[in-house]
């Protein structure tokens, strides 16, 4: 950049610039040296072998040596029959079991080492987002982003429920009255309002109609545009090849392929999904 | 921060349940009822127990010209005050005994309890303050934690609020503290009530030591309360469904509430049984006529005393005496008995605290027992406050038998039984004035019990911090 300003005639503003960029990129080093995970989500040789006594005469492990990456902005979606470990993975990311061997890391931290700071930047969505009937969705949310760590006054808890697209109508409402769709929004508005940098899905739009399942999509890629890792499992085919940006198919606990959504139809993946499981 | 944020949800989901409300809402309305009525049959009772001492006092000064020992056969009663907190516990004053008769020659035992007079219907326990507190609040306790943890789990929000990277610990504890302030809830209002009685009562001036009582009332009950409801959190977190949750507190709450207190008494029964109100009797009438060694029959002292006032004051015969010999026979005969009495009544008041200290014992495993000790001895209804009261209506007994004796000795001969004291000699002799010991000495009496609330409550509180220190809480599947 020097050449380009040379004897330019603000020389004071170059200055200006100069230093301010040579800050930024001093503050983004010492982030890159900090924390700056090169991937969001990794898994690296990831086993689980539950206890013989849950899986009966089943000595083939649940999940075995998976290694992938997600990387910021992209979407990641694992494909499978049931029992091929796609839950049993996020629930390694979670933390919310202990891996056999290898290891799950988010934004660089080993979740099995650092089970609450690896938190921080996951957002998890299950299947059915399940919320406590006797509160709003309105302190639901404020609930949720509290125990993450973020206090958000009654505007942004209101922008957020409503950048999730629930109405705002709802918004004050008992979840007990709430449909499935309604949940899954304060589901997203949650994941929202911690900021996450990846989010974990599980199976988010099975239950959904096509036009829930749609804006859900919708709101995915945005979050997707701007910066997150997802990671999410689905039995959809069609809309894993819609929103996804790559695609993995599981089989008996093994990544048995990986595929670039953008460069198949849909068809055709559901033809490789038939031939793999 | 997170925990008070945990305890805040806790306690803003579980006031819009309904069942709360109610739940609560009954058990704070019969501690109201059980304060209120408490209270009115305090003070009734203490009223009329006063009113009694007055008019056997009365009795006892309006007595007519007579013999000093006709004035011990004529005797006076002594009636036991209502301490003041009784009213929260009555412990064991609905059996014990209210009133004694006090007169020359015996010691009589404690007569005329509540019970006497009420209907069998007493047997299955009075509605009292203490009764909600001890039994019913643990219910209450139970029936809001059960399921704080595996309703979690059950509907899946457990999940979502540990992926929010909350620390085991930090939910635990916040669900605690949110369950402590429901309980603080419906508890307080009945507590203020209780306070607010008892100043009125006093005249907004009550003593000291009542208020320490009081103090340390509130305090035991919620170290107790607080020990039930880390339990019963710790019982939901590590139990598989709400169901098996609720099923194994129902069953600790009945071992702990109902089979194991009934077990050690009838148990403290049969391994320290006491005689028959007969035999107990005829031990006593055979140690007086034959000397409590057995060896020294009530005559051969008679004139073992005869010979040696008679040395003493230099005389050879009875009728030379400058006093009268049947006061000093009758004083010694009182020492005599009152010393036969005193060991029997202590072999049977000790027969009674094992049968107690046997509660207190397994007061170490079960912090019910440990608090109903304490919760007794607090408000002065227990074992040793009764011993207490009874001990001091004996001294006094003693002292008036003594100085009737005393002055039968000094202002008359011997065999004259027909010389009378003046009717202001009764107001001389002292009135009894019963006066309740010191919160210290009611400590002291149940330091073990306190010990046995503290040490299960640091093993419990340990335990559970160490089990949930590897715990995710979460099926392992």
């Amino acid at each position: 950049m020097g050449e380009k300003f040379k004897g330019g005639r603000c020389e004071s503003h170059q200055l200006r610039q100069k230093l301010q960029r040579r800050a930024e990129v001093s503050t983004q080093l010492a982030w890159f040296t900090y924390k700056r995970p090169t991937t969001m989500l990794q898994a690296i040789d990831l086993t689980k072998r539950y206890t013989p006594e849950r899986r009966t005469a089943n000595a083939e492990p649940a999940l075995d040596k998976l290694t992938l990456t997600v990387q910021p902005g992209e979407i990641f979606c694992l494909l499978g029959q049931n029992g091929a470990g796609k839950t049993t993975t996020i629930n390694l990311f979670l933390g919310f079991l202990k891996p056999t061997a290898g290891q799950a890391l988010v934004g660089g931290l080993n979740v099995a080492e650092y089970p609450q700071e690896s938190k921080k930047f996951l957002a998890y969505l299950p299947e059915t987002v399940m919320l406590y009937p006797n509160l709003s969705g309105l302190e639901n949310l404020d609930f949720f982003a509290q125990l993450a760590g973020f206090r958000h006054s009654a505007d942004q808890l209101h922008t957020l429920l409503t950048r999730a697209g629930l109405q705002s109508e709802a918004h004050m409402g008992r979840v007990s009255t709430y449909s499935k769709g309604m949940r899954q929004k304060v589901g997203i508005a949650i994941a929202l309002a911690k900021q996450a940098k990846a989010l974990l899905l599980d199976e988010p739009t099975s239950g959904l109609d096509p036009k829930a399942a749609n804006e859900f999509s919708d709101i995915l890629r945005t979050l997707s545009a701007d910066g997150a890792a997802i990671l999410m499992t689905t039995h959809d085919i069609f809309r894993a090849k819609e929103i996804g940006t790559r695609i993995g198919i599981m089989r008996e606990g093994k990544l048995v392929e990986t595929l670039a959504a953008d460069e198949l139809t849909a068809n055709e993946l559901e033809a490789i999904y038939l031939q793999t499981v | 921060m997170i925990r008070r944020l945990i305890a805040q949800n806790e306690f803003t989901q579980t006031r819009r349940d309904r069942r709360f409300v109610v739940a609560g809402g009954v058990v704070l309305l019969l501690l109201l009822v059980a304060t209120w009525t408490g209270f009115r049959n305090y003070q009734s009772l203490a009223d009329k127990r006063a009113q009694a001492n007055q008019t056997a006092r009365a009795a006892w000064l309006g007595q007519p010209e007579k013999n000093p020992h006709s004035a011990a056969h004529y005797g006076t009663f002594a009636f036991r005050p209502k301490s003041d907190l009784s009213f929260l516990d009555f412990g064991l004053d609905t059996y014990t005994g209210v009133s004694v008769y006090l007169e020359g020659h015996r010691q009589n035992d404690a007569k005329f309890s509540a019970a006497e007079d009420a209907t069998v219907l007493i047997r299955f326990g009075e509605m009292t303050v203490a009764f909600v507190l001890q039994l019913l609040i643990p219910l209450l306790i139970i029936f809001l934690c059960f399921s704080t943890f595996t309703r979690e789990r059950e509907e899946n929000t457990l999940k979502l609020v540990l992926s929010q990277g909350v620390s085991v610990a930090d939910l635990y504890w916040g669900k605690v503290r949110g369950m402590s302030q429901l309980v603080a809830l419906v508890v307080g209002p009945a507590l203020l009530l209780a306070g607010g009685l008892l100043f009125a009562q006093t005249g907004f001036s009550a003593t000291a030591d009542t208020l320490l009582r009081l103090g340390l009332f509130v305090l035991i009950y919620a170290l107790y309360f607080f020990l039930f409801i880390a339990g019963s959190v710790f019982v939901s977190a590590r139990s598989e469904s709400s169901r098996s949750s609720l099923l194994t507190l129902l069953s600790i709450w009945i071992v702990a509430c109902v089979v194991l207190p009934k077990a050690t008494a009838n148990l403290g029964e049969s391994l320290f049984s006491v005689p028959s109100n007969y035999a107990f009797k005829r031990l006593i009438h055979e140690d007086e006529e034959k000397g409590i060694d057995g060896h020294n029959p009530s005559n051969a002292r008679a004139k073992e005393l005869e010979k040696k006032v008679l040395a003493q004051y230099g005389v050879d015969s009875v009728s030379q005496l400058p006093v009268n010999f049947d006061g000093i026979v009758m004083q010694e005969g009182e020492k005599y008995t009152s010393m036969v009495y005193q060991k029997h009544f202590r072999a049977l008041q000790e027969q009674f605290q094992r049968q107690n200290s046997l509660a207190t014992v397994v007061g170490f495993v079960n912090p019910y027992l440990a608090v109903r000790n304490l919760s007794m001895g607090l408000s002065g209804s227990d074992y040793a406050h009764f011993l207490d009261f009874k001990g001091k209506a004996e001294q006094y007994r003693f002292g008036l038998v003594e100085r009737l004796n005393n002055q039968m000795k000094t202002f008359s001969k011997t065999g004259d039984w027909e010389k009378k004291v003046s009717r202001e000699f009764w107001a001389k002799t002292p009135d009894f004035a019963y006066q309740l010991p010191s919160v210290g000495w009611a400590l002291r009496q149940h330091a073990l019990s306190g010990l046995a609330l503290l040490l299960f409550g640091g093993v419990l509180l340990w335990g559970i911090g160490r089990s949930l220190s590897n715990s995710t809480l979460l099926p392992a599947a």
